[in-house]
């Protein structure tokens, strides 16, 4: 299992365990002291990028259009930042 | 042109479960139209740690020695950090408040910054020179005096934040978890640095009933409202109890993450 955390300039931290098969997220689990709104999304925005590669951009993306499909608003981080912490803790997959 | 007037409440001490139980409970009834807009100001009994929705219990709270001292942890409805509320040492409110109300805007940075200048307000009558700063604290001379969270649901807004009185960060740290024990004394010291209390601006004791008191007229001077004393209805303490017992005090809910 891979684990990373990065903290946003002026903004919160995010951590995030991750679980891989192959190049593929398996399972992703994001913690920290951000905001989304609303709060239960975010065990369906875990769902959303499982199955997705490791690629930073494709993974912003589709983070980026599951909230504006769920008409969610993440405060103190973004997408990208979502992003990269996921493939930061895929580079420390053991 | 009559004064609007909100609900103000001072429910004292309770334990953690029972005060995040509340909060929910008092959004609960202002979504059924059954209570006014209100502010709450409430305490904590025993010490307690809370930790925001999205953080991972055993990754942020030190549970073995909240344990041993008797301090409580819960997780909140709302996001941020993880924050130890002292029974000394603190005063937390919220605000539950109409999402169509005219100082709500759909913008959360906006209305973290309308609803905290009610705050900002309340501690400069205070002589304290407190400002806003984004995302969502209140600082003084820099330093964070006041924590504030928010969340929406059931057509109502929901901000609950802190007021320090007096911080010891030694006490913090031992039910934080930190990222290595070497660091801890390190970690102490710049807490000292980021952190102020209401006693250490102003250099006395400051009582909870003089900050409460300006906190409310604060919020009445900023937000053109008054805020009349009440009491809870019976369908809140009915629902804070169940949500005590359903949801904030259950493992499912504390360690879901």
């Amino acid at each position: 299992m891979g684990k990373a955390q990065y903290k946003v300039e002026g903004g919160k931290l995010v951590k995030v365990q991750l679980e891989t098969e192959g190049t593929r997220i398996k399972k992703v689990k994001i913690t920290g002291d951000f905001f989304l709104h609303p709060e239960e999304l975010i065990e369906e925005l875990e769902k959303a990028v499982e199955g997705t590669t490791l690629y930073e951009q494709v993974l912003a993306d589709r983070i980026e259009a599951f909230l504006k499909k769920n008409k969610a608003v993440l405060l103190g981080a973004s997408p990208e930042d979502f992003a990269r912490c996921i493939v930061m803790a895929g580079a420390n997959d053991d | 042109m009559m004064i609007e007037e909100w609900r103000l409440l001072d429910t004292g001490f309770h334990d953690a479960f029972y005060n995040m139980a509340l909060d929910e409970a008092i959004v609960v009834a202002q979504s059924k139209n059954l209570v006014p807009n209100t502010l709450r100001f409430f305490k904590w009994e025993p010490s307690a740690v809370s930790i925001g929705y999205f953080q991972g219990m055993e990754e942020e709270v030190d549970t073995i020695t909240c344990d041993a001292r008797g301090i409580d942890y819960v997780r909140r409805r709302t996001g941020g950090g993880a924050v130890y509320h002292d029974r000394d040492g603190e005063l937390t409110y919220s605000l539950i408040i109409n999402q169509k109300h005219r100082l709500i805007s759909e913008d959360f940075q906006e209305t973290y910054e309308t609803l905290c200048s009610g705050l900002v307000r309340g501690l400069r009558l205070l002589e304290v020179q407190a400002e806003f700063k984004r995302i969502n604290d209140i600082v003084v001379e820099g330093k964070k005096i006041s924590g504030n969270a928010q969340t929406r649901g059931m057509n109502v807004v929901h901000q609950h934040g802190t007021v320090l009185l007096r911080v010891d960060p030694s006490v913090m740290f031992a039910v934080l978890k930190v990222p290595n024990e070497k660091i801890r004394d390190k970690l102490v010291k710049s807490v000292e640095e980021r952190v102020t209390s209401l006693n250490r601006v102003l250099r006395r004791d400051v009582g909870f009933e003089e900050l409460k008191e300006a906190l409310t007229k604060g919020f009445e001077e900023t937000f053109s409202i008054r805020l009349a004393e009440g009491t809870l209805i019976k369908f809140e303490e009915q629902t804070a109890a169940a949500l005590k017992a359903e949801k904030y005090a259950t493992r499912e809910w504390n360690f879901k993450r």
